[in-house]
């Protein structure tokens, strides 16, 4: 463990134990450029994935890193660091969706917005409508196993479900979209994906 | 090694596709202009959480100062209902409005009045310079 290496105060799971031998430094301007620039992107892929929408993820990735900012975080592990952004992230998602469902309105607009509607025949509009189809915590799943890299406990963590069950849900995740490409058409056999 | 389930392969592709996809046509925000906001919403945050105490005790002081005029009233509602009804053209003609009720009042009445109307005014100054 390095002094460069990132972490934060806000409670998780994996944190005790890189805490304890890394100095707690609290973030200052030019460290957050650093992580900001090393992780929005990837964030802001994330949160476009599971919502479908570029103003939504605009707006969430800006609330990730206010409320990241207010966690104070302090320098220690860089991979800390990521996961708890991440957990962040998906908890601001999942809230706009019950925010969503409290307004009874569809949870996923994806062909409604005049960007969908220009490439609508297009692979990636495809793609992100197949996505769609899952529920957000079949995306969020799927996006931090095979994305991220993110183990099952960091999973369990950022989504506040047991450890023991990432794996059944993972597989029933993987069964679901692989029925949703197949009907669609974009399975890895059908040759067209 | 593991043997990789076809499934858990099959779908690690394609998610893996679906994420190289080019999806952001805008930049991102500038790191610094988040910084800032970051800072001043926390001290924003901070301002609120100090003066939370303050708002209680205010409202705290409202309730106290309304239940002691309604107590007031409420003790001498006699007293002062035939004080207002003595205003009448031909009490005000002869001078003498409400005199007889007032002689009523004792002087535990007139303190507490005294106290309630000058808490009442301070509450009031308090708002407004608050506010402004």
């Amino acid at each position: 463990m390095t002094a460069d290496a990132l972490t934060f105060e806000a409670p998780f799971a994996l944190r005790a134990a890189t805490s304890r031998r890394a100095p707690k430094r609290p973030m200052d301007e030019a460290r957050f450029e650093l992580f900001y620039r090393k992780t929005a992107g990837r964030i802001w892929s994330y949160i476009f994935r599971m919502t479908g929408n570029t103003a939504t993820a605009d707006d969430l990735l800006q609330k990730t890193f206010f409320r990241f900012l207010r966690s104070n975080p302090v320098i220690a592990n860089d991979d800390h660091l990521r996961h708890y952004i991440f957990k962040t992230a998906t908890n601001l998602v999942f809230d706009h969706y019950r925010e969503i469902k409290r307004h009874r309105e569809r949870v996923t607009d994806i062909p409604a917005t005049a960007e969908a509607r220009a490439d609508r025949d297009d692979l990636r509009h495809d793609m992100m409508r197949a996505f769609a189809e899952l529920k957000p915590q079949e995306r969020a799943l799927l996006w931090l196993a095979h994305v991220e890299g993110s183990s099952h406990e960091e999973i369990a963590d950022a989504l506040s479900v047991k450890a023991k069950s990432v794996k059944v849900m993972l597989f029933r995740a993987r069964k679901r979209l692989a029925g949703i490409l197949e009907k669609r058409g974009l399975a890895p056999e059908t040759g067209h994906a | 090694m593991r043997e990789v389930d076809p499934l858990e392969a099959q779908i690690g592709d394609w998610m893996q596709r679906f994420a190289s996809m080019p999806d952001r046509e805008r930049q991102l925000p500038d790191p610094t202009t988040m910084w800032v906001k970051a800072k001043l919403l926390q001290s924003q945050a901070l301002a609120e959480r100090a003066s939370r105490p303050i708002t209680r005790v205010q409202i705290a002081a409202y309730l106290i100062v309304a239940g002691g005029w309604a107590a007031l009233v409420t003790w001498k509602w006699t007293t002062l209902s035939a004080w207002l009804n003595s205003f009448t053209p031909s009490h005000i003609i002869l001078g003498a409005t409400g005199a007889e009720a007032a002689a009523s009042l004792s002087l535990t009445f007139f303190a507490a009045l005294v106290v309630l109307a000058s808490v009442t005014v301070m509450l009031a100054f308090h708002t407004i310079l608050a506010e402004e």
